[in-house]
C-alpha cells in the first residue's frame, strides 16, 4: 500500500526535491558573492504569497506559460521536439488585435477573438508540419525560422496595418467588447487564467481519453508500432502540431484581450516575446503533463514576481537573480530533460546525417 | 573435456561464491516474490547451469549476483567473506562478471575502445593499444576469435558475444555468468561457444550458465538447479539425472505435444498473393514474383533460412511495405498498395516478428498495449473516446487465458514484461474473436515448452474453426507439425510447395538451402 502511493507519489517528491536541491543552489551562489539568501528567498515568497497583489500578479503571468508549456509538452507526447510555440503566440496576438478592427457584440466578440487566436496559432505551425510530413526536416529547425518570420511579420503588421494612429510604439488595443473581466480587482488576473486551464484540462482530456490521443502517443513513442498498429502518422503529427499551435495561438490571444492596461502588442513585442520559450522550461518542469504545466507555470511565473523584491528587499541585483532563477530552473527540469535528450537526440542525429549524406 | 562426474568430487572444489536465502520482490504488487530465498553457489572448475520457464528469475537472480540489481533479502558470500554488491564494477572487483543476453556495447566503437570504457588503467597518450594487445592474447588463451581493433556494430551476433566475454574476461574474473548466451547464436556458434565455457572450467572458473533448453544443459554443465517462479526446485550433478527428470522439475507437469488435426476441407481462399515483387531501400529484389493461395481452415506454413524474404513479405501482405509488381487480394477485394489499417480493418491479425520492437509499445501500460490494433473499434472507443472500463475487462481476460503475468493493466509498463509474457500477450491480442486471417511470424521463439505446447494447440483450434493461417518460422518442426501445405522460400521466391502428409524434413532442408 505504502509502495504504491509512493509511486503515485514519486514524480511530485522528485519535483519538490529538485525544487528544494535548485533553491539550495541558488542559496550557495548567492552566498558566495556575499548576498542574503536567507532574507533573499523570504523576499521572494512575500512577494509571491505575501499579498492579494502579488498572488494575482503571479497567476496573471503564470496564464500565457501554462499554454505555451502546453503546446512544447504536446509536441513530446507525440514525438517532437516543437519549440515553434514563440511565433504561434505572436500569431495568435496578432489575430486577436485585428478582430479588434471589427465592431461586435460582447460575449461574442471574445469568443471570436479567442477562435481567431487559436486559429491562428494552429495555421502558423502547419508549415513545420507539412515540411516534416513532405521533406523530413526536422521540426526544431523549421520552428525555429518561423518564429523568426512570425516575428518580423508580426513587427510590419502592428506598424503598418494595426498600429495606433496616435501611438506609433503600439498597436490599437483591443475592443472593450473582447476584453475579459478581471478577476482580482487590482491586479492584471482576469478570466483568462480559466480559459487557460481549461484548455489544459481538455488538452489532458484529449491526450489521454480519445483515441487520437492514443494515437498520438503511440507516434510519439514508437513510430514503427504505430505503423503496424494501423494509425496514420502523418495525420498524428499533423494533430500534435495543430493542438500545439491552437495553445500557443490561444496564449497570445489572452494576451491581448486578458491582459490589463494595454490590451495591445508593443511593436518591439515586448508584453509577449520569451514567453513561447519559456513555455519550453515550464513544460520540463511540469513533466510534460498538463496538469503538471499548470503547477509549473504558477511556480515559473512566482519566480519572476519575487525577482523585483529580490532586488528591492534584499538588494540581490537582478542580474543575480536570473542566475538563481537559472539554477532551480534547471535543478527541476534536469530528470525530463535527460529523458527528453535521450529520446529526441536520434532522431535528430539521423536528420543530419541524412541531409548530409545527400 | 573433463565433466565432474561425482558429489564428491564437486565438494572437493573451492567455493568461489555463495549466496543464500536471495530473495527479490515488490511486496503487495506482485503475486509472489521474483525471488522466494534462492540457495545457490559455484565451485571452481564447474559450469553450474541455471534452469527454468520464462520468468522463473533466472535472469533476476544472475543480475544479483553480479551486482546489477540488489536484492531485498539474503547474503552473498564470495571467497568466504560476506560482500554487498552495490554496481556491476563491484561484482567485477569481487570476481564476478555478467554477459548479458542482449549485448551490452557501443556499437559503433571498436571491440578494444569498448573493453576500455569500462576501465581505468588505459595509457593517457594510446589508450587503447595496450588493451588491444591484451585483448589478442586473451582471445587466444580461451579460442574467443575476435579483432579487437573491428567495429562493434560490423561483428555477427556471434562475434559481439565473444567480445562481451573479452569485456569481462578483462577483469579476470573468478566467476562467469552467461545469461541465455545461445538464443542469438547459430548452431555452429553455440558449439564453439561450448567448448569455450568448458574450457574455462577446466581452467578453474566458476561458470553459470542460464538457459531453457534441455540439450544445453546436458551438453555443458557438470551441475544443474532448477528455478521455478521464483523458488528453487533442486539441484543435480548432471551424472545422476535425465533430460525427463528435469523437464518435470521445470514444469511440475508432463506436457506432451501431440496435436489432432481435423480434416482439412476444401474452403473458400481468404488471402492471395500474384506475382508480388518486393525491393529493398538499395534496389535489391527481396520477394521475387511470389504467389500464394490460403484458404479458410488451412495452416500455409512458410519455411526457409532466414533472410531469404520471409520478413518482406510478410510486411508487404500487412501493408508495412510497398508491393512494387503484382497483387495482394484478402476476402476476394485488392488491396494492393492500400494502407495499413484498411488491410487491418478486413480481419488480418498479424503477430509481428519484433516483439518488443513494434508489435508493444513499452512505455506504455499493458491495457493500453492490449488494444493497440482495436483501439478504435466498440466497445473499446465510442465517439473516439476510449472506453477504460471496456479495454480493462478486455485485457483481464487476455490475461487470464493466456496466463501473462503482469503486475497491474494500468499502472505496470509492458516494457518491464518478459519476452515471453509480452509474446502471451500478442497471441492472446491478436488471436482474440477468431480472426479470419492469421499471419503469424515466429510465433513461439523464445517461449519454453510449456507454452509452446500452448501456442501449437491455439493454432490447431484458430484452423479448425475456420482462419486462414500464415505461419513463418526458422523451426522447421513447427512448420512441420502444424502446417497444411508447406512453401519453401529461397531468395524471395517460392522454390516449392509441398503437402504437410507427404512432407520429409531432409527433403525440405534440401529445398531451403537450394542443394
Amino acid at each position: 500500500m505504502i509502495t504504491q502511493i509512493y509511486a503515485k507519489l514519486k514524480p511530485v517528491i522528485n519535483s519538490v526535491l529538485a525544487g528544494l536541491v535548485g533553491l539550495a543552489g541558488g542559496a550557495i551562489i548567492m552566498a558566495l558573492w556575499g548576498y542574503p539568501p536567507i532574507a533573499a528567498y523570504n523576499a521572494l515568497f512575500s512577494a509571491v504569497a505575501g499579498s492579494m497583489y502579488g498572488f494575482g500578479s503571479t497567476l496573471a503571468q503564470a496564464t500565457p506559460l501554462i499554454l505555451t508549456g502546453l503546446t512544447f509538452a504536446i509536441g513530446v507526447r507525440g514525438g517532437l521536439f516543437n519549440i515553434g510555440a514563440e511565433g504561434q503566440m505572436f500569431m495568435g496576438a496578432i489575430a486577436a488585435v485585428a478582430v479588434s478592427t471589427v465592431a461586435m457584440p460582447v460575449g461574442i466578440h471574445i469568443v471570436v477573438s479567442i477562435l481567431a487566436g487559436m486559429l491562428a496559432g494552429a495555421l502558423w505551425s502547419m508549415p513545420a508540419s507539412a515540411l516534416k510530413i513532405s521533406r523530413g526536416i526536422h521540426e526544431v529547425i523549421s520552428t525555429i525560422m518561423l518564429n523568426w518570420i512570425a516575428l518580423y511579420l508580426g513587427m510590419y503588421l502592428v506598424v503598418d496595418w494595426l498600429g495606433d494612429p496616435q501611438r506609433a510604439e503600439k498597436s490599437i488595443s483591443a475592443a472593450s467588447t473582447a476584453r475579459l473581466p478581471g478577476m482580482l480587482s487590482g491586479t492584471s488576473l482576469t478570466f483568462a487564467l480559466i480559459a487557460a486551464v481549461i484548455f489544459a484540462l481538455l488538452i489532458y482530456f484529449v491526450v489521454w481519453k480519445t483515441t487520437l490521443g492514443f494515437e498520438i502517443r503511440v507516434v510519439g513513442k514508437n513510430p514503427g508500432a504505430a505503423n503496424y498498429a494501423g494509425i496514420n502518422e502523418n495525420f498524428s503529427i499533423n494533430s500534435t502540431f495543430i493542438l500545439g499551435g491552437m495553445a500557443a495561438g490561444l496564449a497570445g490571444a489572452l494576451q491581448i484581450i486578458g491582459h490589463p492596461p494595454t490590451f495591445a502588442i508593443y511593436a518591439d513585442f515586448s508584453t509577449v516575446r520569451n514567453l513561447g520559450f519559456d513555455g519550453i522550461g515550464v513544460a520540463l518542469i511540469g513533466r510534460n503533463h498538463p496538469i503538471g504545466v499548470i503547477f509549473a507555470a504558477i511556480f515559473f511565473a512566482g519566480l519572476n514576481v519575487g525577482a523585483r523584491t529580490m532586488q528591492i528587499t534584499a538588494g540581490v541585483p537582478l542580474e543575480m537573480v536570473r542566475v538563481i532563477q537559472g539554477v532551480i530552473i534547471i535543478a527541476l527540469a534536469a530528470p525530463e530533460l535527460m529523458n527528453l535528450w535521450s529520446r529526441l537526440t536520434p532522431g535528430l542525429k539521423n536528420w543530419i546525417s541524412e541531409v548530409k549524406g545527400s | 573435456m573433463s565433466r565432474i562426474q561425482t558429489r564428491k568430487e564437486l565438494e572437493q572444489k573451492e567455493v568461489l561464491l555463495r549466496a543464500e536465502g536471495i530473495s527479490k520482490g515488490f511486496p503487495g504488487v506482485w503475486e509472489h516474490l521474483i525471488l522466494d530465498e534462492i540457495d545457490f553457489d559455484v565451485r571452481a572448475g564447474e559450469v553450474h547451469t541455471l534452469l527454468g520457464e520464462n520468468g522463473a528469475g533466472k535472469t533476476v537472480l544472475a543480475n544479483i549476483l553480479s551486482g546489477f540489481y540488489s536484492s531485498t533479502g539474503g547474503k552473498i558470500i564470495i571467497n568466504g567473506e560476506e560482500v554487498k554488491l552495490q554496481s556491476p564494477q563491484d561484482g567485477l572487483e569481487h570476481g564476478v562478471g555478467m554477459i548479458h543476453q542482449e549485448v551490452m556495447l557501443a556499437k559503433p566503437y571498436t571491440v578494444a575502445e569498448n573493453v576500455a570504457l569500462g576501465t581505468d588503467d588505459s595509457d593517457l597518450s594510446n589508450p587503447v593499444s595496450r588493451v588491444e594487445r591484451e585483448i589478442t592474447e586473451l582471445s587466444k588463451e580461451y579460442g574467443l576469435d575476435v579483432d579487437p581493433t573491428a567495429k562493434v556494430e560490423d561483428l555477427s551476433a556471434g562475434g559481439q558475444q565473444r567480445a562481451e566475454i573479452l569485456k569481462v574476461l578483462y577483469h579476470r574474473p573468478q566467476v562467469l555468468i552467461l545469461d541465455e548466451p545461445t538464443s542469438l547464436l547459430t548452431p555452429l556458434e553455440a558449439e564453439q561457444l561450448f567448448k569455450v565455457l568448458r574450457g574455462m572450467a577446466d581452467d578453474g572458473f566458476g561458470v553459470v550458465f542460464i538457459t531453457h533448453k534441455m540439450d544445453e544443459v546436458m551438453e555443458v554443465s557438470d551441475r544443474v538447479t532448477v528455478l521455478k517462479l521464483g523458488k528453487t526446485m533442486g539441484e543435480k550433478m548432471i551424472t545422476e539425472t535425465d533430460e525427463e527428470e528435469l523437464t518435470e522439475m521445470m514444469l511440475d507437469e508432463k506436457i506432451p505435444i501431440h496435436l489432432e488435426r481435423k480434416e482439412f476441407e476444401d474452403r473458400e481462399v481468404a488471402l492471395s498473393l500474384e506475382n508480388v515483387h518486393v525491393t529493398g531501400p538499395r534496389g535489391n529484389v527481396q520477394v521475387n514474383g511470389v504467389s500464394l493461395d490460403i484458404k479458410e481452415g488451412e495452416i500455409l506454413g512458410i519455411a526457409g533460412v532466414s533472410g531469404n524474404g520471409q520478413s518482406e513479405i510478410i510486411e508487404a501482405i500487412t501493408g508495412l511495405r510497398d508491393i512494387d509488381e503484382g497483387s495482394l487480394i484478402v476476402q476476394g477485394e485488392e488491396v494492393t498498395d492500400v494502407p495499413p489499417r484498411k488491410i487491418q480493418d478486413k480481419g488480418l491479425a498479424h503477430m509481428p516478428e519484433k516483439r518488443r520492437e513494434i508489435g508493444v509499445v513499452e512505455e506504455m501500460p499493458v491495457g493500453e498495449n492490449m488494444v493497440l490494433r482495436n483501439y478504435r473499434h466498440p466497445p473499446f472507443s465510442h465517439y473516439k473516446v476510449l472506453d477504460k472500463e471496456a479495454i480493462t475487462e478486455h485485457s483481464e481476460r487476455i490475461i487470464e487465458e493466456f496466463n501473462v503475468i503482469c503486475p497491474d493493466i494500468w499502472k505496470s509498463e509492458t516494457r518491464i514484461l518478459s519476452g515471453g509474457n509480452i509474446q502471451r500477450m500478442i497471441l492472446g491480442r491478436e488471436s482474440w474473436e477468431q480472426p479470419p486471417i492469421i499471419i503469424a511470424s515466429h510465433p513461439t521463439h523464445g517461449l519454453d515448452r510449456r507454452a509452446v505446447s500452448n501456442t501449437w494447440e491455439l493454432f490447431m483450434d484458430l484452423r479448425d474453426a475456420g482462419s486462414a493461417i500464415l505461419l513463418v518460422s526458422e523451426d522447421l518442426d513447427e512448420v512441420l507439425s502444424l502446417s497444411d501445405r508447406i512453401a519453401v522460400m529461397l531468395d524471395g521466391e517460392i522454390v516449392g510447395v509441398v503437402d504437410a502428409d507427404s512432407a520429409d524434413k531432409n527433403e525440405i532442408g534440401m529445398m531451403m538451402t537450394g542443394a
